[in-house]
């Protein structure tokens, strides 16, 4: 992202963090596919998966690098070297799994460690067709996006209620906040940069902000 | 708008040295206690493959099949891996044996899918160069050839 001040398209990176099988892929697929897997013929994400999608907000044309990170523990440490230059975080958790919901604290507080502050964060609360067995209530995601600071949507990747709508208010609250994408505008550095990085299981990310990774497979 | 693949993000970026470092001295001194955890080998395994030096992912690689054989739970990313690190260093019999194996098990994994179309990608490219190189040296040869006959029939 140099230069191209006018016409060009704005780069955002995007990451999606969340639980594992709350269907961070699935509304992923959804929006950049409108494509949806049934339950036994999805599977678990493998470390990061990667998807290019452009689309126009406010105007201007948007190039998204979505980052699609696995949930599983066990590749944690995989996932958390992906959070480098993102702009923007999608928080997934499954209104019909009070463990998903949570979980969120945790996540952020990864996130505290990763990114920036002025990062932009929704909260979407997947899988709304399952009303039935709902174990989260709007209110209560709502009220608690709130004390994060972050956007809230509820939305199912299965019928697409809320998907676009997800992605679109993420890539406009960016936009509203040029110091995330605009040129020679320093990034935020993640708070506790630089020493230490020998927390078990994890890698800390220090040096060399966003362009590494952006750069990365999207000659497109 | 369909997305561009096929892709495999762990294939293209690299950690930088002090992260791999971070990796690698864990997995060190977890040995030096004589007790490594899957989790600590796994993740210095990965951070291997996914460097651009050839000895780091053959020693990638060689960490992974020791996990594939030792934890049946860690098979299918090991599986994946695995693909992904002979895809790097250009046995692309290796990799495309490997992703068939978690292919068969999960025939609707996207990254699977993925990574066998840039598999195959990379072979009919590089079978493309190979041709041309026979080619030429085919051409050449036939220039030789011509022009010792020339010479013998002027004699």
């Amino acid at each position: 992202m140099s230069g191209d001040k006018d016409k060009g398209p704005v780069n955002v990176k995007l990451l999606l963090i969340g639980n594992s099988s709350v269907g961070k892929s699935s509304l992923l697929l959804r929006f950049s596919d409108e494509q949806w897997l049934p339950e036994d013929e999805s599977s678990a994400t493998i470390g990061v998966d990667f998807r290019v999608h452009k689309m126009e907000v406010k105007g201007r044309r948007v190039k998204l690098s979505i980052w699609d990170t696995a949930g599983q523990e066990r590749f944690r440490t995989i996932t958390s070297s992906y959070y480098r230059g993102a702009q923007g975080i999608i928080l997934v958790y499954d209104v019909a799994n009070r463990e998903s919901f949570d979980a969120l604290p945790r996540w952020y507080s990864e996130l505290e460690t990763y990114v920036s502050k002025s990062v932009v964060k929704i909260i979407v609360g997947n899988k709304v067709d399952k009303e039935f067995s709902r174990q989260v209530t709007y209110a209560e995601g709502q009220r608690f996006a709130e004390r994060m600071n972050s956007l809230f949507i509820e939305a199912s990747a299965k019928t697409s209620t809320g998907v676009q709508e997800a992605f679109q208010q993420v890539v406009e609250r960016i936009l509203d906040t040029p110091e995330l994408w605009a040129p020679a505008m320093k990034k935020g550095v993640g708070l506790n940069s630089t020493d230490g990085g020998s927390m078990p299981g994890s890698i800390n990310l220090s040096e060399t902000e966003g362009n590494a990774n952006e750069g990365g497979g999207c000659s497109c | 708008m369909p997305t561009e693949l096929p892709y495999a993000a762990d294939a293209e970026v690299s950690l930088s040295y002090d992260e791999l470092e971070v990796l690698r001295l864990q997995y060190q001194r977890e040995l030096s206690q004589s007790h490594v955890t899957t989790q600590t080998k796994f993740n210095y395994a990965w951070g291997l493959v996914k460097s651009p030096i050839r000895e780091h992912q053959v020693e990638g690689v060689r960490l992974l099949q020791e996990i594939y054989r030792a934890e049946p739970t860690r098979r299918r990313e090991c599986l994946y891996y695995l693909a992904l690190g002979y895809y790097k260093f250009g046995n692309y019999e290796e990799a495309r044996r490997f992703n068939s194996l978690l292919m068969d098990k999960e025939p609707s994994n996207m990254q699977a899918q993925s990574l066998a179309s840039l598999i195959d990608q990379r072979v009919t490219r590089e079978g493309y160069i190979g041709m041309a190189l026979a080619g030429g040296v085919a051409a050449i040869g036939t220039i030789l050839l011509a022009s010792l006959i020339r010479r013998a029939a002027r004699k």
